[in-house]
């Protein structure tokens, strides 16, 4: 079963998420805050990281750059999870060693599932 | 949905509250936003003594004992700056901004305050009317910038560098420099631990300084000065060094002018833009003010 870890503050999306993908048979993980999300991610090894870029304590640019700075997680794939507009989403993902975006709020749960799907499968081709 | 709120709204100061309150509205007012910038207490803390916020002078907008809004003051010498004010989603569009921002100024000017600063994130429309409503103009378009960690520096630029420690780092930045963003002003950085600056000559004379805060995981608070010669090159030579020092620290700095001349010199090292934000004022800049800045 392939693992999702999703650092999220907002409950109510995160509870989202995991309802989503553990219906899809995912095993999903949550971190609230970045400080924990690194925790988890290196007690877990997660296939895909859907990281919110906006967190209490340190936000998700800070922790994606200790993930990539990690060489058990470096190659780890990370999606940025963000209401930010899109070219601004876009920079900062691809700045910060991010695979790639996906928009907040979920408006399809089919087309969110896709997404993750794509980029664990180009995660695994890489 | 939005509620329709038929009983008056109470302005309560904010020091009536704990931090872990203050942090808990703050970040319900902000779930929706383009940047939502969500804050843990320990950071609203840090926020509030950096930047010199008076929680007395704060309000907290509250309605049959709920909580709907926050609005916080900083306060220094002859100026107040409006921050972290935001309104539950659902209760927006009943006129709660403009109660909190109303009651600010009123709170500032029971200080004997009459010029008012704040910043608005630029395409936040309904903010940004509600100021210009209220009688703030625009002053200046401000970028937030980022640079990875990982990102790794270009070879440092030939030139004499001269690490700077906290005290001789303030030093450089001792003068009032009150019109500058509230982030950016001096007295943030008197107020911040882990300051430290560079100075620097370029082999051709050029010179100047940076001074900035070293957290754990970043490098923030950017102030500098080019003395002479080119701006964007004694800022790159300054970038080139401080990058190469602390290779493995996050940047994040605040409140640069897009019309900054060093400003190609962090473009050049690898910075991102986040976000963009307008610069607002109130009433006029004290003649203490002026000319000691920008």
């Amino acid at each position: 079963m392939l693992k999702i870890l999703i650092v999220e503050d907002e409950l109510d999306t995160a509870e989202l998420v995991r309802r989503i993908l553990t219906a899809h048979n995912f095993e999903v993980f949550h971190a609230e805050l970045a400080e924990d999300g690194l925790r988890q991610a290196r007690a877990e090894k997660p296939d895909l990281i859907l990281l919110d870029l906006g967190l209490p304590d340190y936000d998700g640019q800070t922790l994606a750059g200790w993930l990539r700075d990690d060489p058990d997680l470096n190659s780890t794939s990370i999606v940025a999870f963000t209401a930010w507009p899109v070219e601004t989403a876009q920079k900062m993902a691809e700045s910060y060693g991010c695979a790639g975006y996906i928009s907040k709020p979920i408006e399809s749960v089919n087309q969110f599932v896709r997404q993750i799907e794509s980029f664990l499968s180009k995660s695994r081709t890489e | 949905m939005t509620l329709a709120l038929n009983t008056a709204i109470k302005l309560i100061p904010a020091s009536q509250f704990t931090i872990e309150q203050l942090t808990a509205i703050y970040n319900q007012t902000r779930v929706d936003y383009l940047v939502p910038m969500p804050m843990n207490s320990t950071r609203l803390a840090e926020y509030i003594s950096t930047y010199d916020v008076d929680l007395e002078h704060s309000l907290v907008a509250l309605q049959d004992g709920t909580l709907l809004g926050v609005a916080m003051l900083g306060v220094r010498q002859g100026r107040a700056w409006l921050t972290r004010l935001g309104v539950l989603p659902n209760t927006r569009r009943n006129g709660i901004g403009e109660t909190l921002t109303r009651g600010l100024i009123e709170q500032a000017e029971k200080l004997n305050i009459y010029f008012d600063m704040l910043e608005v994130i630029k395409d936040n429309t309904p903010a940004h009317r509600l100021f210009l409503k209220l009688g703030f103009y625009e002053v200046s378009e401000l970028l937030v910038l980022r640079r990875p960690p990982f990102n790794q520096p270009p070879d440092t630029v030939v030139a004499d560098a001269e690490r700077l420690d906290r005290a001789d780092a303030l030093n450089l930045v001792r003068r009032d420099r009150g019109t500058q963003p509230w982030t950016n002003q001096s007295k943030s950085l008197f107020n911040a631990s882990e300051v430290a600056g560079l100075r620097i000559m370029l082999v051709d004379g050029s010179r100047g300084w940076m001074v900035y805060q070293r957290q754990k995981f970043t490098l923030t608070r950017f102030i500098y000065k080019t003395e002479s010669g080119n701006p964007a090159d004694v800022a790159y030579a300054s970038l080139s060094h401080l990058h190469n020092q602390y290779p493995r620290l996050d940047t994040h700095i605040e409140n640069i002018q897009v019309t900054d001349p060093h400003l190609p010199a962090f473009y050049k090292m690898g910075y991102v833009e986040s976000f963009r934000r307008i610069e607002m004022w109130r009433g006029t800049p004290p003649a203490s003010l002026v000319g000691s800045s920008k």
